[in-house]
């Protein structure tokens, strides 16, 4: 996903007290992870998962505290970040939707997906809701094209889409994020 | 010789052998129970160099898409030096159309795993990444699940393979991608197993000699690795029974080979066919024909990198000499993705140079570049606005870009180049419909 420079000079990275990275945290990658590659560099991609998966994006005050404690620079946290479609700068919505856009999908109608769920939630492609509850992404070929068109939600994929599965998948997500008290 | 029974999708029901209804995860108990983890029994008790040499004997082409032989690139490894060596796996499967590796992982992983472990005790390489792309979710968990049942079963791990029976000793670990394509060619999976972003480098040298964190490693993909436990397990002459030699004087293509079906056909999957198999045989009498009975117009060959096969190429053989005989780049993941006859050219032309722009990584001046240009006047021609100049223009860019003109570092670019320029010279007539022409001054009289 694109770096998305602000418009102001005077913008600062926003910070908050407490850290990203927390004690527990940094054990267990120290434990798990670092060992595996050569480099403590090697670490990164799966810490990054972890942190956009927390967070649905990687903040950059976690970059600066990814980098300290990769003893690499932010700057190449930053590369990583930025080259990947998975980490965001930018806050993702609750229920992230991602429609393959590629060949096979686009000959068996995920046209219509994209214009269905532009319209019934008022977004563009990588564009998220005001309320936070919906992204919606065009992506490439999700190795499902046996049963175009297809879709992720956020982790879950959905084959043999329709108009009316989308629907329901959107309902529900609905629902899920509706703030009903439980989690 | 036809394929008599199934062997990649041995536990996997697959048509014409079984039905995908009936498809379940294979664990590890179920795995043994079938004759699994027998033939790493079997390799442990060969010498390495015999199995690098049963592979390059059988003649095991790369399944990833390049159909570099498996063997041949094993030899390329230095001698062992006591320090630490790599498998990378492949399984990035980001081409269009490809969905065959997923078929294994999904249901067989310890196939894979099987194969991985072999592999690595050919090579003398001690840990194996299994790099998989950021959106097989469900997939990495699969395969993280049968990671640890093979180290529960001292498969891999300290003691040694197979529980100490080998003291030769091998990690196996998850790596997961994070949604980009470059990342499935080699040196860019490298790059991204390191934590940066995956810019493909700079061959030679070549990752069997300075790879993974500067060391000596293979990158073999999912299906190559799999074909390896059958390949040891029932030898050289029966891989060679199936599949078939060259018809054109090249190498041969030996072994069944799974082949994903997409697009407009009645019934789309992956099926294990023998290489050679006619493009016709498999949509009629595995996908069940063309769908709603429509006539074949083109196909993709084997991931939208190949380029298309045109109206008149239904019957083009499915093997590594694809390329040659019918104008693609190669046979690929051969996994094509089929169109009927109401399909818009330049609509799909649109679509795979939107895809190869998107993905692009951006350090080579004509891949950067051209592919922007090319989706641009391609979108100029769809929307009706183009000349004859500009496919001319659009031929010219692509046939400028990739290994082959050598402009680049990396095969996207002659993925975008064989894509575009494959669908505007065999489909020339439905862009000229759509251009106006543009008409040269020529002057009167002059000689
Ligand atoms: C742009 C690009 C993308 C590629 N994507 C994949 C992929 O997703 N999976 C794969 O196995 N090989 C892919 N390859 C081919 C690999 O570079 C490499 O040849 C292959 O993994 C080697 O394994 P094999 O010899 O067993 O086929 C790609 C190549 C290029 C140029
Ligand atoms: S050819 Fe394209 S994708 Fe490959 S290295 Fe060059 S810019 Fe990157
Ligand atoms: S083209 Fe959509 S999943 Fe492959």
């Amino acid at each position: 996903m694109a770096w998305i420079t602000k418009p102001s000079a005077t913008q600062t990275i926003p910070t908050r007290a407490e850290p990203y990275l927390t004690a527990a945290m940094k054990a267990t990658w120290e434990r798990d992870l670092i060992p595996r590659y050569a480099t403590r560099h090697g670490a990164l991609m799966p810490i990054l998962h972890e942190i956009q998966h927390a967070h649905r994006c990687v903040p950059y005050q976690a970059m600066i505290e990814i980098a300290g404690f990769l003893k690499i620079s932010p700057a190449e946290v930053l590369d990583t970040v930025t080259f990947y479609e998975e980490y965001t700068t930018e806050k993702l919505g609750q229920c992230v939707i991602g429609i393959c856009q590629s060949i096979a999908c686009e000959v068996c109608g995920h046209k219509k997906l994209v214009d269905h769920v532009r319209s019934k939630l008022g977004i563009e492609p990588h564009e998220t809701t005001d309320d936070g509850k919906f992204t919606l992404l065009t992506l490439e070929c999700l190795g499902s094209c046996d049963t175009a068109p297809v879709a992720l939600f956020n982790e879950t994929l959905h084959e043999n889409l329709t108009i009316e599965k989308v629907d329901e998948l959107i309902d529900r997500a609905r629902q899920e994020s509706g703030g009903g008290g439980h989690h | 010789m036809p394929l008599t029974e199934a062997v990649l999708t041995k536990r996997i029901p697959t048509f014409p052998w079984g039905d995908p209804k009936n498809r379940r995860t294979v664990g590890i108990d179920q795995f043994m129970a079938t004759g699994g983890y027998e033939t790493l029994k079997k390799a442990i008790s060969m010498q390495p160099t015999e199995i690098v040499n049963l592979v390059k004997d059988a003649n095991l082409r790369g399944r990833g898409g390049a159909g570099f032989p498996a063997g041949l690139k094993w030899t390329f490894l230095p001698p062992p030096d006591g320090k630490t060596r790599y498998l990378c796996i492949n399984c990035d499967e980001a081409e269009p159309g490809t969905f065959k590796d997923r078929l294994l992982v999904d249901f067989d992983p310890h196939l894979i795993l099987e194969g991985i472990a072999i592999a690595c005790y050919a090579c003398q390489l001690d840990t194996a990444f299994f790099f998989i792309r950021g959106e097989y979710h469900h997939q990495a968990k699969v395969m993280q699940r049968a990671i640890d049942e093979a180290y529960a079963k001292g498969i891999f791990g300290g003691k040694g393979l197979l529980n100490g029976a080998s003291n030769f000793k091998v990690e196996c670990y998850l790596h997961r991608g994070a949604g980009a394509y470059i990342c499935g060619e080699e040196t860019g999976l490298l790059e991204a197993i390191e934590g940066k972003r995956g810019w493909p480098r700079i061959k030679p040298p070549f990752p069997a000699v300075k790879g993974l964190f500067g060391r000596p490693t293979i990158i073999n993909n999912v299906e190559t690795l799999a074909a390896v436990g059958p390949i040891v397990d029932k030898g050289v002459a029966w891989w060679k029974g199936c599949g078939c030699e060259s018809s054109v004087g090249g190498p041969p293509s030996y072994g069944p080979k799974l082949m994903g079906v997409s697009g407009h056909v009645e019934r789309p999957g992956v099926f294990e066919c023998d290489l050679g198999i006619p493009l016709r045989k498999l949509v009629e009498d595995y996908c069940g024909g063309m769908r709603k009975g429509k006539k074949f117009k083109g196909a993709i060959a084997g991931g939208v990198s190949m380029g298309v096969l045109g109206p008149d190429q239904y019957d083009a053989e499915m093997d590594f000499d694809i390329g040659r005989k019918y104008d693609v780049l190669g046979l690929g993941t051969a996994c094509p993705t089929v169109f009927d006859e109401d399909t818009d050219m330049v609509a799909v032309a649109r679509n795979l140079a939107r895809f190869f722009k998107n993905e692009s990584c951006g350090q080579c001046t004509p891949c950067r570049e051209g592919s922007g240009w090319m989706l641009k006047l391609i979108m100029k021609v769809e929307r009706g606005e183009g000349t004859t100049k500009d496919l001319d223009l659009i031929l010219e860019i692509a046939g400028s870009m990739g290994l082959t003109p050598g402009t680049t570092i990396c095969g996207l670019a002659d993925g975008n180049n064989f894509a575009v320029r494959t669908i505007v010279n065999k489909f020339r007539g439905e862009f000229e419909k759509r251009v106006k022409p543009v008409y040269v001054p020529v002057t009167v009289g002059a000689r």
